[in-house]
């Protein structure tokens, strides 16, 4: 429990602080979706159950809904079902080092854009959404997917230091990060 | 198959949980514009954490820029203080080259007003007494052109005579030269003398004491040493220094200062007297029986 509140925690700073040096230096496309990599970490991480982590993934869609001013409820399915998704990926695949790690965050982000505009498509009429803007919108996810994959390692490293300096990393010893295995 | 209960709660759980979105959608189709009470207690809390983290990324920012724009500033600073470096070498080098442009126009003016035959001669080097007062200076022109005695002047007065003359180069006397004695004469009362040397920056001249001699007058030559050409300036007048007799003593500083000399010219010969009888026509020789073969 404790461990999912960090996770919510860490995931609306990271929301904060990704619009506020995007704010300072003006950029408008390449924004990482850090909540895509969190949410990530918390499906492959097994100190989380299902329920927890789709909790956590609900909470997080739902503040990105309301700090991108999406329809509400629309971030929080995707990342909703998105969680389903790398949670039934976790059971067969791990993410070891560093290129697997920008490329689960490669893949989380593309996932989680893929299951927005899908949803957004789908119920573009009621939410009053012009189907036109959701097409030109797919032009530019590359971006948002390339800046996720740049700083997945890097942040999945920070959130596995974190948890290791609450005591709440799940890992066995031999695993820590700090072992280099 | 046996289902545990663990199973059964948690499968109940994520149907409860995906319900939410689904209802979060449902409520904004309902009403795409509006916030729910929660949605704005969400921000009302959110909101102070959002504000310290855009804060915080604003100073990092701001700092960022600050630190890069420093840099910028920094290298067009030293850019721009090796331009002023580079013009500050051509502003002199410019000036000089003014300076130089100048005195050769001085020279030239002099060497047009001076009707004498005259070579221009550089300066090589100089000897100065030990405190720093130019004695004696070398010019670049040796026996070749120069001769001892010959006259050595400068745009600005007269500088002194060939002393020495060498291969290459020849030693001047300067008019400060206690040996120097030149004929000169008043400009405004031309009362007639010899200037002599006295010290290393003023000569001497006695006049009769029935002219009425001023301070500051010009003292220039008279031309009758036949060295050195009529009317060029010597000195100015400094004091006037009453003798017993009928004599008074001029005390005279030197119109040029000899260690700002750069170029001077010698007098190699003086100019022709004038033809008498330039002004008329002359009369036609007769051929004596000789002329051109046609």
């Amino acid at each position: 429990m404790l461990r999912t509140f960090v996770y919510l925690m860490l995931g609306w700073v990271l929301i904060a602080v990704v619009g506020g040096l995007a704010d300072v230096l003006s950029l408008t496309i390449m924004l990482p979706a850090t909540t895509a990599v969190v949410v990530t970490h918390a499906a492959f991480s097994v100190g989380i159950s299902m329920p927890l982590g789709l909790g956590l993934a609900i909470g997080l869609g739902y503040i990105e809904d309301l700090h991108q001013g999406a329809p509400i409820g629309t971030l929080a399915l995707a990342h909703a079902l998105g969680f389903i998704v790398l949670r039934w990926a976790s059971g067969r695949i791990a993410i070891t080092g560093w290129v697997t790690r920008a490329a689960a965050g490669l893949v989380a982000a593309a996932l989680f854009d893929a299951l927005t505009l899908t949803i957004l498509l789908v119920l573009s009429e009621p939410l009053e959404v012009p189907r036109d803007a959701l097409w030109a919108a797919i032009g530019v996810l590359h971006w948002h997917a390339l800046a996720t994959l740049l700083v997945a390692p890097p942040l999945w490293s920070g959130v596995d230091r974190l948890l290791t300096a609450l005591r709440l990393d799940d890992r066995p010893p031999q695993q820590a990060y700090w072992t280099g295995k | 198959m046996a289902l545990s209960l663990r199973s059964i709660r948690n499968g109940a759980l994520i149907a409860v949980l995906l319900g939410i979105p689904v209802l979060l959608l449902r409520s904004t189709a309902a009403d795409p514009h509006g916030m729910s009470a929660f949605d704005r207690a969400v921000r009302r809390i959110g909101a102070p954490l959002e504000a310290a983290v855009s804060y915080s990324a604003g100073m990092l920012g701001a700092f960022f820029e600050r630190w890069v724009l420093q840099a910028q500033l920094q290298d067009t600073n030293e850019r721009i203080a090796g331009e002023n470096r580079e013009l500050r070498q051509r502003m002199r080098e410019l000036v000089h080259l003014q300076e130089e442009n100048q005195q050769l126009r001085r020279a030239l003016q002099m060497r047009e007003k001076v009707p004498d035959d005259m070579i221009p001669a550089e300066r090589v080097g100089v000897d100065q007494s030990p405190f720093f007062r130019v004695v004696n200076i070398r010019i670049d022109r040796g026996s070749e052109y120069a001769r001892t005695g010959m006259a050595v002047l400068s745009p600005d007065g007269v500088v002194g005579r060939i002393d020495k003359s060498f291969d290459d180069y020849s030693d001047v006397m300067l008019i400060t030269d206690p040996r120097s004695k030149i004929a000169v004469e008043l400009a405004r009362t031309k009362a007639q003398g010899i200037l002599e040397g006295r010290t290393e920056d003023s000569c001497t001249l006695e006049v009769p004491k029935d002219f009425d001699v001023q301070v500051g007058e010009l003292v220039q030559t008279s031309g009758v040493d036949e060295l050195f050409p009529k009317g060029h300036p010597v000195g100015q007048v400094t004091e006037v220094e009453p003798l017993v007799g009928d004599k008074q003593r001029l005390h005279v500083v030197p119109a040029v200062r000899f260690d700002r000399i750069d170029v001077v010219w010698v007098v190699l010969a003086n100019a022709p007297r004038p033809d008498p009888h330039g002004e008329r026509a002359r009369k036609a020789v007769q051929a004596r029986g000789l002329q051109p073969i046609q």
